[in-house]
């Protein structure tokens, strides 16, 4: 997987996930607050965050892996920084990497409109979904509470996940740091120089 | 390294038995056993583990438990959180009464359903915090990449990603006091906010592909190619230690599987 990837692209996309570790973590701890309230439903509506890290590489590099990786190495990086989620962070940082990756892998790699991202963003909200429900015992519960999770987490995977990355990556686009990487190829019409 | 162990008191070596012990050998213990704990649904398993895992955490480790407390808080405030939404919204509603609230009758089977999902949080948390209290950040990289063979391409930048976050810390201060010196970040109301984060976000990230790019080239230049390897710098040795642990971690979850199950 990591052949055809330029060491470059590897640590443009660690540090991404060095930052958005620590967002993903800060918003645990907020989320957490809101769900000693409100239930393990105070996370689906912000869901969506934790997504995005998987979006913006795979936008910007526009390589097999970019998702999955990212998101992987946010979680382990979480895991370096300490907290009482642990280990088993790295195992949701892998599914929900898989659902995004999953909708860049059906597109070939080739399309990162804006319905596509957003898509990619509801696929790892779905995978994640499947993931909490087995581990958080989501079965106990009424299952029209769940399905209101589970519609609050996709729409706030492909809002926040997909339009929200795509708005970041667009702004860093336009900064000009970006020069170098698969998004400002294809932007210019001349791909994979 | 393990001779000079034994020069020192007793009680100090296995004090030291987690901080010791090989990172990816206490992963792949604390993540089996959350999957292993995912799999129950008596209160009791979840407790029993986690009064394990507290004594394992009293008996191999030296923490600041005042720390741990701290971090800890939250879990349990979380905890409460399903306790009360696994009762309101249970999908069992069946079976005898044996309290009734403000309205809601709380049936024999819900209670436990409930327990042990606010238990299983806790369990979940303790094992974690385990992790978090003993492990040093780069041995974990490091064995990350010796024993479960990750590729030095990722270990490494996953430790400059690591190494970048107190300069990233210090350029998000930079920012904020740059933009509030030109009057910027001072609006109120949703909307701004929302503007608010990428106004902050875009320059530290853009900061950080320049940075990643630096590091690469000077990577490359010292002659890092990435190529997997079986000689290292710095080993993260295996010993008969970690297998101990790693046995004393699955005799406590089958233990508290079978209490949990006896008892329920």
């Amino acid at each position: 997987m990591l052949k055809s990837w330029k060491l470059k692209e590897i640590i443009l996309m660690s540090v991404f996930a060095a930052v958005f570790g620590v967002v993903y973590l800060l918003f645990v701890h907020i989320g957490n607050i809101w769900a000693g309230f409100i239930g393990p439903i105070a996370y689906e509506w912000i869901f969506g965050i934790w997504f995005i890290v998987s979006i913006l590489c795979a936008y910007i590099i526009r390589k097999p892996g970019a998702a999955l990786l990212s998101e992987t190495m946010a979680a382990a990086v979480e895991v370096m920084l300490g907290n009482a989620i642990g280990p088993r962070l790295i195992l949701s940082g892998i599914v929900q990497g898989l659902g995004a990756e999953a909708v860049f892998a059906a597109t070939g790699y080739k399309r990162y409109q804006a319905w596509v991202l957003m898509l990619a963003g509801a696929g790892s909200a779905v995978f994640s979904f499947g993931y909490g429900y087995l581990l958080s015992g989501y079965a106990a519960l009424d299952p029209s509470f769940v399905a209101l999770m589970f519609i609050l987490r996709v729409l706030s995977g492909a809002l926040i996940a997909g339009l929200g990355g795509k708005y970041l990556a667009d702004g860093l686009l336009l900064s000009g740091s970006l020069r170098g990487y698969a998004i400002s190829h294809n932007k210019k019409g001349d791909a994979h120089v | 390294m393990r001779i000079t162990w034994y020069h020192r008191k007793e009680r100090l070596i296995v004090q030291r038995i987690l901080h010791d012990m090989n990172p990816a050998v206490k992963l792949a213990a604390v993540t089996g056993s959350v999957l292993v704990l995912a799999l129950f649904f008596n209160p009791w398993t979840p407790l029993f583990f986690f009064i394990g895992t507290l004594m394992i955490q009293a008996c191999f480790s030296r923490i600041s438990w005042k720390r741990y407390v701290f971090f800890m808080l939250p879990f349990v405030i979380t905890a409460a959180g399903y306790l009360w939404t696994t009762v309101v919204f249970a999908a069992e509603t069946e079976g005898p009464v044996i309290w009734s609230w403000a309205g809601f009758d709380v049936t024999a089977e819900q209670w436990s359903r409930a327990l042990s999902l606010a238990f299983r949080v806790l369990a979940f948390s303790s094992v974690s915090l385990l992790f978090a209290f003993t492990t040093d950040p780069v041995k974990f990289a490091l064995s990350l990449m010796q024993q479960l063979k990750l590729s030095p391409k990722l270990a490494y930048s996953m430790l400059v990603g690591y190494q970048f976050l107190p300069l990233l810390r210090e350029e998000f201060t930079h920012i904020r006091q740059a933009q509030r010196l030109r009057g910027a970040g001072t609006e109120t109301g949703l909307l701004h906010r929302v503007r608010n984060i990428r106004r902050v976000l875009l320059p530290m990230l853009s900061g950080a592909v320049r940075k990643a790019e630096r590091t690469a080239f000077a990577m490359e230049a010292r002659g890092f190619t990435g190529e997997p390897r079986t000689v290292f710098f710095e080993p993260v040795p295996l010993t008969r230690i970690d297998a101990a642990m790693g046995m004393l971690f699955a005799a406590l979850l089958l233990l508290s599987s079978i209490c949990g199950v006896a008892l329920a």
